[in-house]
């Protein structure tokens, strides 16, 4: 456990280390908010109310949205690709560490760094700035477990992509086309509700909507009642689960490339 | 000193060898292939849901935001099938490999940037015609002889636009070590530039214009095929940007290079 | 009318001086507290065309700076250069045309491309005609063998194949003058010498006058008649190798490895060596970083075996190497005024 800890603390070190990277990040998620800021006022141009979200609500879903977004970005899949390509990963095979376990950790250090770092400061600028008025409820109290779930579903992601370097080299396309799924099926760039009925139905099944919608729309709808919150956040626990054990069997499968190729 | 005709030769000789050796990597070039389908789709993608629920955006409709956006992936073809080599100057400067450009009788830039031809840009550039065709028959756009020649001067303006955009990011890398930042900046900054520019307010909309001129990439060209009577004259001199901040690039890289002087004593 | 002419060549940098902590990295931001470097400090020197010139030098003395110099890179802080009666940094272009160089490590062959494919452009940017460029070839395939690479990709490559195929690769377009920095780096016995045999030859069929810089005194031995010795950015010799491969020559290093190393073995040794050998027996004995005992010895005065033979009679040896003199000792012996 302290071994793991202590990757802890030194992934979060090697984050703090560019902090000229993260006031560009700052400024870029700033200006992402600006621009949709626009957008959505321009839409909301003439009506008050669009699928039953405000412009208010909307706009602090998509905000929070791109938030979340750069929060959750730890290049993980990258980094874990890189260590199966050039076979740092034998390292981790021939010690007591199991290699999920750590690397949850770099990336929680990674995602902990961006909180400090980079989340806290664009959630003061999205009061004061753009004077973004958070509605107060219940929700806000499981947001936090909400947004950690959502950490863990897209960890997982971000690991089986990984994974996928055991059997090609092609990590950029992979895990591109893994950022663009997630982001759109998971309602980061619009609210779910945008979506035509049909394709919203399949999307609120999958366990994309429990990276973004879930934990978003606790926020900006805080004040439901504790049953609607709480269903929420089972089926967040539900995927938790489930990705839990596939990603376990995906290595394990995986795992058997190394050994049979040699690596 | 290569006249322009023998370096367009030699361009196509380095780059056919380079794409033989690419081949080799099947897989990898259909999953990237792939992976460029659904980033080039990915905005356009949030267009098409967004307009189910509106009818207009800022007074444009659904095709006329394809035309824009496709126009769009043409723009921005170049810069990433012919100068990707950019994301890799910062490795070239640091290890000190930069220096082997020096000692060619070959332009710089051309040197460095003919080392990468980006083959995945090839599924975003034949989306973007594709799309472009479609959405002007959905339109009825009447293309003339005249209008061609528009539409190509345009599509050579803007993608400069965006290259002078990310190439300047790329040079960062001469004085500063993590450039990374800055380029990734520029690169976002791109995703702007579909969006209808009337929907920013004064200072953006200047920003956009003027200092980096996203605008050109895509809407303020797109305008004179869309709504020509409607356009302002000075539209008509978007290619003139492309060249122009095209030229203060190539200054910013020309500063960059000479007062390189690699690792070692 | 030589080829390089180099008059009072002076290079300053100015580096800043860096304060330690965040708050000394912020004040650095704005600090116009700057140290001039003097890396070349007013050298020399005419080289003419056909000549091999071997440029050495300890790490830091100022030797890739004037090779920077002399391909263009950097320009004077002060004084003359001229390649070919130009300056080198003026028209980099047309410089590149009569320049050959070759950077040790780096190769500047086209990564995935068959070796032959990295030639034909290479014919192409330098304009070599057909008749020429398969005469070329055709001569660096009598030469090393080289078509045996051709399809090869330069990735595939050993590092002596490698090296063998920049080499030639910088020979192509016929250059008056060929840089090359390293050369026969990491490179095992066999292929040095290959190396070098094309080098000579290329010299010598062509009047390629060729710059080496190199920390290899076996490269200098080979090939170089003349040698530029620079230290801090002044030259300290330039004249024939007779002189300095006496200097080099004559020395050899013992490397020992003592057991029971302790803080009086150095002295011990020391004074035994002087007992049994005279006073002016022209053996030094340093501790180096790697824990090995180096004895340096003037072969001129005393005879290695005899040294050697008295060492491991004297003291408990468990490990022994023979080397050649180091680049850096050489140097602090021209400096001490071994060459007068």
């Amino acid at each position: 456990m302290r071994g793991y800890l202590a990757l802890l603390r030194g992934s979060i070190t090697i984050g703090l280390v560019y902090r000229v990277g993260f006031l560009f990040t700052i400024f870029g998620n700033i200006l992402y908010m600006a621009v949709a800021f626009f957008l959505w006022q321009s839409i909301y141009q003439n009506t008050s109310t669009i699928h039953g979200l405000t412009f208010n609500e909307t706009f602090i879903y998509v905000a929070l949205g791109s938030t979340i977004f750069v929060l959750l970005k730890t290049y993980a899949d990258w980094q874990i690709a890189h260590e199966i390509e050039d076979g740092t990963i034998s390292i981790y095979l021939t010690k007591p560490v199991d290699y999920q376990l750590y690397a949850l950790c770099l990336s929680l250090g990674s995602t902990l760094t961006n909180l400090a770092a980079i989340t806290v400061p664009v959630l003061l600028m999205m009061v004061l700035v753009f004077r973004v008025n958070f509605p107060l409820g219940p929700g806000l109290l499981l947001f936090p477990v909400s947004l950690f779930m959502a950490f863990l579903i897209s960890y997982f992601f971000d690991y089986a992509t990984g994974l996928t370097a055991f059997y090609t080299e092609s990590i950029w396309g992979i895990g591109t086309t893994k950022d663009i799924l997630v982001s759109i099926l998971a309602g980061a760039l619009v609210p779910l509700q945008f979506f035509p009925d049909a394709i919203q139905k399949v999307l609120l099944l999958l366990p994309f909507q429990a990276v973004y919608y879930t934990p978003l729309m606790m926020i900006t709808r805080p004040n439901q009642d504790w049953g609607t919150l709480l269903g929420m956040l089972g089926i967040q626990a539900f995927w938790t689960g489930v990705l839990f054990v596939a990603t376990r069997l995906f290595y394990n499968q995986a795992i058997k490339v190394l050994r049979v190729a040699g690596g | 000193m290569l006249s322009l005709r023998e370096y367009f030769r030699l361009y196509f000789i380095i780059e056919a060898q380079y794409i033989k050796a690419r081949m080799q990597y099947r897989v990898d070039f259909i999953i990237s292939s792939i992976g460029m389908f659904f980033s080039s789709l990915a905005t356009l993608g949030v267009f098409w849901v967004l307009f189910n629920s509106i009818p207009t955006l800022a007074g444009w409709t659904f095709m006329e935001m394809v035309f824009i956006y496709a126009f769009y992936m043409i723009a921005i073809s170049p810069m990433q099938i012919l100068f990707d080599q950019t994301w890799f100057l910062r490795y070239a400067v640091q290890q000190g490999t930069f220096l082997k450009y020096y000692f060619r009788p070959l332009n710089m830039m051309f040197y460095f940037m003919s080392e990468r031809f980006d083959l995945k840009g090839l599924t975003q550039l034949a989306l973007g015609i594709g799309l472009l065709i479609y959405a002007s028959i959905q339109l009825g756009i009447a293309w003339s002889p005249l209008r061609l020649v528009l539409l190509f001067a345009t599509l050579f303006g803007a993608s400069l636009v965006l290259v002078s955009l990310a190439v300047s990011a790329g040079c960062s890398a001469f004085w500063i070590t993590n450039s990374f930042p800055v380029l990734n900046l520029a690169w976002k900054l791109r995703e702007f530039s579909p969006y209808p520019m009337n929907i920013f307010d004064g200072l953006f909309r200047f920003t956009f214009t003027f200092i980096l001129p996203i605008g050109f990439i895509a809407f303020y060209p797109a305008q004179l095929f869309l709504r020509p009577d409607q356009v302002a004259p000075w539209v008509y001199l978007s290619p003139l940007v492309g060249i122009l901040t095209f030229a203060l690039t190539y200054w910013i890289w020309t500063k960059g290079v000479n007062g390189y002087s690699g690792t070692g004593s | 009318m030589s080829l390089i002419h180099i008059e009072n060549l002076q290079k300053h940098f100015r580096i800043l001086n860096r304060h330690p902590g965040l708050g000394g990295a912020m004040r650095d931001l704005f600090s116009n507290d700057f140290r001039s470097v003097r890396a070349v400090d007013g050298i020399s020197f005419d080289i003419e065309p056909g000549e091999i010139v071997g440029y050495i030098g300890p790490n830091g003395a100022g030797k890739s700076t004037t090779i920077k110099m002399m391909t263009g890179i950097l320009k004077p802080t002060a004084g003359k250069i001229l390649v070919n009666g130009r300056p080198p940094y003026e028209n980099r272009i047309r410089q590149a045309q009569i320049m050959g160089v070759v950077f040790g490590q780096r190769t500047q062959l086209w990564w995935d491309l068959p070796v032959i494919e990295s030639f034909k452009i290479l014919k192409e940017i330098y304009r070599v005609d057909e008749k020429t460029f398969d005469a070329h070839m055709s001569l660096f395939n009598d030469l090393v063998g080289l078509s045996a690479l051709y399809s090869q990709q330069a990735r595939t490559l050993s590092l002596g194949q490698r090296m063998l195929c920049d080499i030639t690769a910088s020979f192509l377009h016929n250059p008056q003058v060929v840089f090359l920095d390293e050369p026969t780096i990491g490179l095992d016995i066999s292929i040095k010498a290959k190396i070098r045999s094309v080098i000579k030859e290329l010299n010598q069929m062509r009047q390629t006058t060729i710059i080496l810089t190199t920390h290899d005194l076996g490269d200098v031995e080979a090939l170089c008649q003349r040698i530029i010795i620079i230290d801090k950015g002044k030259i300290l010799y330039d004249g024939g190798i007779k002189k300095v491969n006496a200097l080099f020559g004559a020395y050899r290093t013992l490397k020992l490895q003592i057991d029971n190393f302790g803080p009086t073995t150095l002295q011990t040794l020391q004074d035994g060596l002087a007992a049994k050998f005279g006073p002016e027996n022209g053996v030094t004995v340093a501790e180096t970083e790697d824990l090995w005992t180096d004895v340096t010895i003037d072969q001129a005065r005393t005879p290695l075996a005899d040294v050697l033979s008295f060492v491991m009679s004297s003291f408990p040896v468990a490990d022994v190497r023979i080397v050649e003199i180091s680049m850096e000792k050489v140097v602090r012996k021209v400096y001490d005024g071994a060459l007068g």
